[in-house]
C-alpha cells in the first residue's frame, strides 16, 4: 500500500554515517541492543544447559563417571565423578544463569528493547545512552559470575535463592570468592535491570506516537511495560539484599546471623519480597509476545483485550502480596502464612482469565499453525498444566509436603521453559525477519518444536510423579534412600530424555545462525500481522522512522467484515478513519 | 498546570523544617515520656519535614495526580514488606 | 514554566499525551522510585531487627554524636533550599544566582561528606565497626561497664553503618553530578530560561537523597 511503501522509502533516506563501532559494538540504537541482548542471553542459556546435564546425568547414574568428566579438575570430578560440592554448585549456578542472564534477558533485555519503539511508534527509547549502559552492566555481571566458576572453591553452592546462613559464611558452604562474586554480580544485573526499566517506562508514557492510545497497545507492549514496573520495584530490593549478604561475607556485618541477634528469616523475606514479583517478571512478557503470536496466527482480534490488560495489572499488583508461599515451611509467623495462602490462590484468578482468552481467541479462527502460533499454543498448553500444579503449591498443608520436592521443581520447569521458554522460541522465528532480515527456515522449525514439546514433557512430567513419593531438591546422590529406589528409574528416564531435548536444540541452532546468512530474504510484512514494526523494511532502519507513524486503529484488527484483506495495519488509513486529536505541546 | 511564576516561600519553609529539627532533638533528649509515645511523636515530625521537602521543593504539590502517585506507589509496598517482618516477632 | 521551555523539554516529535513531564523528569521520577525501595529494604530492614532484637538497643547519644550529626542534617536541609533557589533563579531568567546557588549546593554537599566521614572515623578509632565493638576499644570498656548493651552491638554497627553508608554514597554522587554539570553547563552559560532540564532534575534526585536523611536521622540517631 503506498503509504507503507513511502515510509519505507523515507527510512532509507535516513543518513547514518557512525563507524563500525557506534553501530555495532557501543550501539545506541534500540534494535542492536536488542539483538546484542539476543546473543548474550543465548549464550547464558547454553551455559545453563549444560549445567543442566551434568545434573542430570549425576542423578540418573550417581557416582558413575561422567563422559567429559575427566576434563574437569580433581576438586570437581574425581576421576570423573561428580563430587557433592560440585554437584551443589552446578544446581545453583544453573538457577542463577537461567533465571538472571537467560531468561529475564531474553524476555526484557531483548525484547523490551526490540519491541517497545518500534510498537509504540517511536524513534527509540527515551534514553538511548542509558539503554547502553544498560546493556554493558548486564555484560560485567555476566562476567563476574562466569568467573565464579573458575576461582579458588569454585562457585557458590547455596542454591540460586543463597539462603543464609549457608551463602553467609565460608565455613560453611565451602565456597569464599565465589559467593562474593555472586553478590558483586548480582549488584550490577541489579543496575542494569533499573536502568533498563526507567528506559522502558518513560518510553511507554511518553514517547508513543499520535494515535497510540493506552488502549490501542499491543498486548505485548502493555506486558513489557508491567513488567518493566515490576523491575523497577523489586530489584532494588534484591540489590539491597546482595549488599547485605556481601557485607555479611567481608565484613562480618550480622544482620542474619542469630547469635548477635541477626534474623535468619529476614533474608528469606527480602529474596522473595523480590522473587515473586520476580517469577511474574520471568512470565508476564511471555503472554504479551503469545497474544500477538496467537492473534497473528488464529486470523482474529484477542477475545477481550480489556479483560487481558486488567489481568495483567492483577497479576502484577497480588503479586507484591504472595511472596510468603516460598516460605511456608521456614517456621514464619503461621498466620502470616496463611494469609499468603488466601492470597496465592487469589492470584490463580487473572492468569486463568489469561488462558481461556487465548482459547477464546482460538476458538473458530482461521488457524494458521505456522512455527510462531505453534509456539504460542504450545505455551498455553505447557503454562496451564504449570499453573495447575501451583494451585497444589498455594495450599499451606499441602505445600508442607511437597516444598523442596521435585514437584516444585516440575512446577518452576513447566512455566519456565513450557511457558517462557516457549514464548522466546516463537518470539525469535516471529521477530527474526525484522531482525535480520531473513526468515527462518519454517519446516526445521516445526520439527524442532515437536520434538522439544515431546521430550521437555517426558523430562518434566514424571517429575510431578517423583516429587510427590518425597524426591527432594538438590540431592546428589538419591539412591542412599530406600523409599526412593522405586522412584529412581524415572531419573533415568528424565535424563535421557533431557539430553535428547539438548540435542533436538541444535537444530534450532543450526537454523538460527544458518537463516541469518542464507534464509529466505524476508518481505516487509511476512506474517501478515498489525504492529506497527511490520511497516518498515526487514531489518529495520536506524532511526525506525522519518516522521512518526499515525495510529488510526487497535493492534488486533483481524477477519475484519467487509476489509479487502484478513488483517488492517494499525497505522494504515482507511477513508472512514479520522486523525487522532494530537497531545497538545506540553506545559501549556 | 504548573504554577509560571509564583514560586512557592522556600526560605518559610527552611525556617519550618529548621523548628521541627529543634523540636525533634528536644525530644529526643529532655522530655520524661513514654518511650512509644516519644517514637510517634518523633515519626510524626520526621514524616511532617519528609512532606514539606517532597511538596514544596520537589514541587509535587504543584504537578499533576499522576505523577504524585508515581511518586507514592513505592511506599506501600516497603510498609507491607516491613509489617510482615515485624509480624515474625509477634507471633 | 514557559512554553518555549517546555517545548524545549518535551518528547522530540508529537506524542501521545504521557503524564505532561518531559522524558528526564519522568526519567529520575521513575529512577527515585526505585531508589525508595532500595533504601526502603535496607531501612526496613533495620527496623525489623530493631524491633526484634534480643535486648535493648543502645540509647541515643551513646554512641553516635547527636550534636554534630543534628548540624549536618541542618546543612543538608539548607543545601536542599540552596539547590530549589538555584532552579528558581534560572526558572526566573537569572543565570548568575543560579550559579551561585548551585556552587553553594555543591559546598553543603561536599561538607556534609567531610562531615559523615570525619565522624566514621571516629566512631572506628573508638571501636565501632559494621561487625559491632572491636575487642580492647574505649567501647568494649562501656559495655563491659554495662553502660551500652552489647548483645544488640553487632545489629547497631551491621544497620548503622551500611544505611548511612550507603546514603554517604548516594550524597557523594550527587555532589559529582553538580559539579560536573556545574563546570560542562552552568559556568558557560548553558543553561538559559529555555532549558534548564539538568538543573531541575539533578535537584529532584538532591531533595530524594535530603528526604531520605530526614528519615534515617530520626529513626537512627534519634530514637
Amino acid at each position: 500500500m503506498s503509504t507503507a511503501a513511502a515510509t519505507a522509502h523515507a527510512g532509507h533516506a535516513h543518513h547514518d554515517d557512525r563507524s563500525f563501532v557506534q553501530k555495532y559494538l557501543f550501539s545506541t540504537d534500540h534494535k542492536i541492543i536488542g539483538i546484542q541482548f539476543l546473543f548474550l542471553s543465548l549464550f547464558f542459556l547454553l551455559i545453563g544447559a549444560i549445567l543442566s546435564l551434568q545434573i542430570r546425568w549425576q542423578l540418573a547414574f550417581p557416582g558413575q563417571p561422567m563422559p567429559g568428566g575427566k576434563l574437569l579438575p580433581e576438586s570437581m570430578a574425581a576421576g570423573g565423578v561428580l563430587l557433592p560440592e560440585y554437584y551443589l554448585q552446578l544446581v545453583t549456578m544453573h538457577g542463577t544463569f537461567m533465571v538472571f542472564f537467560a531468561i529475564m534477558l531474553l524476555l526484557v533485555g531483548v525484547y523490551a528493547n526490540f519491541l517497545i519503539p518500534l510498537k509504540i511508534g517511536a524513534h527509540d527509547m527515551a534514553f538511548p545512552r542509558i539503554n547502553m549502559a544498560s546493556f554493558w552492566s548486564a555484560v560485567v555481571a555476566g562476567l563476574v559470575m562466569l568467573s565464579s566458576l573458575f576461582v579458588t572453591d569454585g562457585s557458590p553452592r547455596a542454591g540460586w535463592t543463597m539462603y543464609v546462613p549457608l551463602s553467609a559464611r565460608h565455613d560453611y558452604s565451602g565456597a569464599s570468592l565465589g559467593q562474593e562474586l555472586w553478590s558483586i554480580s548480582i549488584i550490577f544485573f541489579g543496575l542494569s535491570s533499573v536502568l533498563g526499566s526507567l528506559n522502558y517506562i518513560t518510553t511507554v508514557i511518553n514517547n508513543r506516537a499520535p494515535g497510540m492510545t493506552w488502549f490501542r497497545m499491543p498486548l505485548s507492549v502493555w506486558a513489557l511495560f508491567i513488567t518493566a514496573i515490576l523491575g523497577l520495584l523489586a530489584v532494588p530490593v534484591l540489590a539491597g539484599a546482595a549488599i547485605m549478604l556481601l557485607f555479611e561475607q567481608i565484613l562480618g556485618t550480622h544482620f542474619f546471623d542469630p547469635s548477635a541477634g541477626g534474623q535468619v528469616l529476614l533474608w528469606q523475606h527480602l529474596f522473595w519480597f523480590f522473587g515473586h514479583p520476580e517469577v511474574y517478571i520471568l512470565i508476564l512478557p511471555a503472554m504479551g509476545m503469545v497474544s500477538e503470536l496467537v492473534a497473528n496466527g488464529s486470523r482474529k482480534p484477542i477475545f477481550g483485550y480489556h479483560s487481558m490488560v486488567f489481568a495483567i495489572c492483577g497479576i502484577a499488583f497480588l503479586g507484591w502480596i504472595v511472596w510468603g508461599h516460598h516460605m511456608f515451611v521456614s517456621g514464619m509467623n503461621p498466620t502470616l502464612g496463611s494469609s499468603f495462602m488466601v492470597t496465592t490462590l487469589l492470584i490463580a484468578v487473572p492468569s486463568a482469565i489469561k488462558v481461556f482468552n487465548w482459547m477464546g481467541t482460538m476458538w473458530r479462527g482461521n488457524l494458521r499453525f505456522h512455527t510462531p502460533m505453534l509456539w504460542g499454543i504450545g505455551f498455553v498448553a505447557m503454562f496451564t498444566i504449570g499453573g495447575l500444579s501451583g494451585i497444589f503449591m498455594a495450599a499451606t498443608p499441602v505445600d508442607m509436603y511437597i516444598h523442596d520436592t521435585y514437584f516444585i521443581v516440575a512446577h518452576i520447569h513447566y512455566v519456565l521453559v513450557g511457558g517462557s521458554l516457549f514464548a522466546i522460541f516463537g518470539g525469535i522465528v516471529f521477530w527474526y525477519p525484522k531482525m535480520f532480515g531473513r526468515m527462518m527456515n519454517e519446516t526445521a522449525g516445526k520439527v524442532h518444536f515437536w520434538l522439544t514439546l515431546i521430550l521437555y514433557n517426558c523430562v518434566f512430567f514424571p517429575m510431578h510423579i517423583i516429587g510427590m513419593a518425597g524426591h527432594m531438591r538438590r540431592i546428589y546422590d538419591p539412591t542412599i534412600y530406600d523409599f526412593l529406589k522405586p522412584v529412581q528409574h524415572w531419573n533415568v528416564f528424565i535424563s535421557i530424555s533431557a539430553f535428547l531435548l539438548f540435542g533436538t536444540q541444535i537444530i534450532f541452532f543450526l537454523n538460527f545462525w544458518l537463516s541469518m546468512f542464507w534464509g529466505k530474504k524476508a518481505a516487509l510484512n511476512p506474517w501478515e500481522d498489525n504492529g506497527l514494526e511490520w511497516s518498515l523494511p526487514s531489518p529495520a532502519p536506524h532511526g525506525n522512522w522519518d516522521t512518526p507513524p499515525t495510529v488510526y486503529r487497535g493492534p488486533y484488527e483481524f477477519s475484519v467484515p467487509g476489509a479487502s484483506e484478513d488483517y488492517i495495519p494499525q497505522n494504515k488509513k482507511l477513508p472512514t478513519d479520522r486523525e487522532p486529536a494530537l497531545a497538545p505541546a506540553h506545559g501549556d | 498546570m504548573e504554577t509560571t511564576h509564583k514560586h512557592p516561600p522556600y526560605l518559610m519553609i527552611w525556617l519550618y523544617l529548621a523548628v521541627l529539627t529543634a523540636l525533634e532533638l528536644g525530644l529526643a533528649f529532655q522530655l520524661p515520656i513514654s518511650r512509644n509515645l516519644k517514637l510517634l511523636l518523633l515519626m510524626i515530625l520526621a514524616i511532617w519535614k519528609a512532606l514539606l521537602v517532597g511538596l514544596y521543593f520537589m514541587h509535587l504539590k504543584f504537578e499533576k495526580w499522576n505523577l504524585r502517585i508515581l511518586a507514592i506507589v513505592p511506599i506501600p509496598l516497603a510498609l507491607i514488606f516491613i509489617a510482615a517482618g515485624m509480624s515474625e516477632h509477634i507471633w | 514554566m514557559s512554553q518555549a521551555t517546555a517545548a524545549a523539554m518535551s518528547p522530540p516529535f508529537p506524542a501521545e499525551r504521557g503524564v505532561d513531564v518531559y522524558n528526564k523528569k519522568l526519567g529520575m521520577w521513575i529512577f527515585l522510585a526505585s531508589e525508595v525501595m532500595f533504601f526502603g529494604a535496607l531501612i526496613g530492614s533495620y527496623v525489623i531487627l530493631r524491633f526484634g532484637a534480643p535486648g535493648d538497643w543502645a540509647r541515643p547519644g551513646v554512641v553516635l554524636n547527636i550534636k554534630i550529626t543534628a548540624f549536618n542534617t541542618f546543612l543538608l536541609i539548607c543545601s536542599s533550599v540552596s539547590m530549589v533557589k538555584a532552579y528558581a533563579a534560572i526558572a526566573d531568567g537569572d543565570p548568575k544566582n543560579m550559579r551561585f546557588w548551585l556552587l553553594m549546593t555543591i559546598l553543603g554537599g561536599a561538607c556534609f561528606v567531610g562531615i559523615q566521614v570525619f565522624e566514621y572515623i571516629h566512631l572506628v578509632e573508638r571501636g565501632f565497626l559494621p561487625s559491632g565493638v572491636r575487642d580492647g576499644s574505649e567501647l568494649a570498656e562501656m559495655v563491659a561497664k554495662g553502660t551500652i548493651p552489647g548483645a544488640t552491638m553487632g545489629l547497631y554497627g551491621s544497620t548503622f553503618f551500611t544505611m548511612t553508608g550507603f546514603h554517604g554514597f548516594h550524597v557523594t554522587c550527587g555532589v559529582l553530578s553538580m559539579l560536573y554539570l556545574y563546570l560542562t553547563k552552568a559556568l558557560p552559560g548553558k543553561f538559559t530560561t529555555q532549558d534548564y532540564a539538568g538543573i531541575e532534575v539533578v535537584g529532584l534526585y538532591w531533595h530524594f537523597v535530603d528526604l531520605v536523611w530526614i528519615i534515617l536521622f530520626t529513626i537512627v540517631y534519634l530514637v
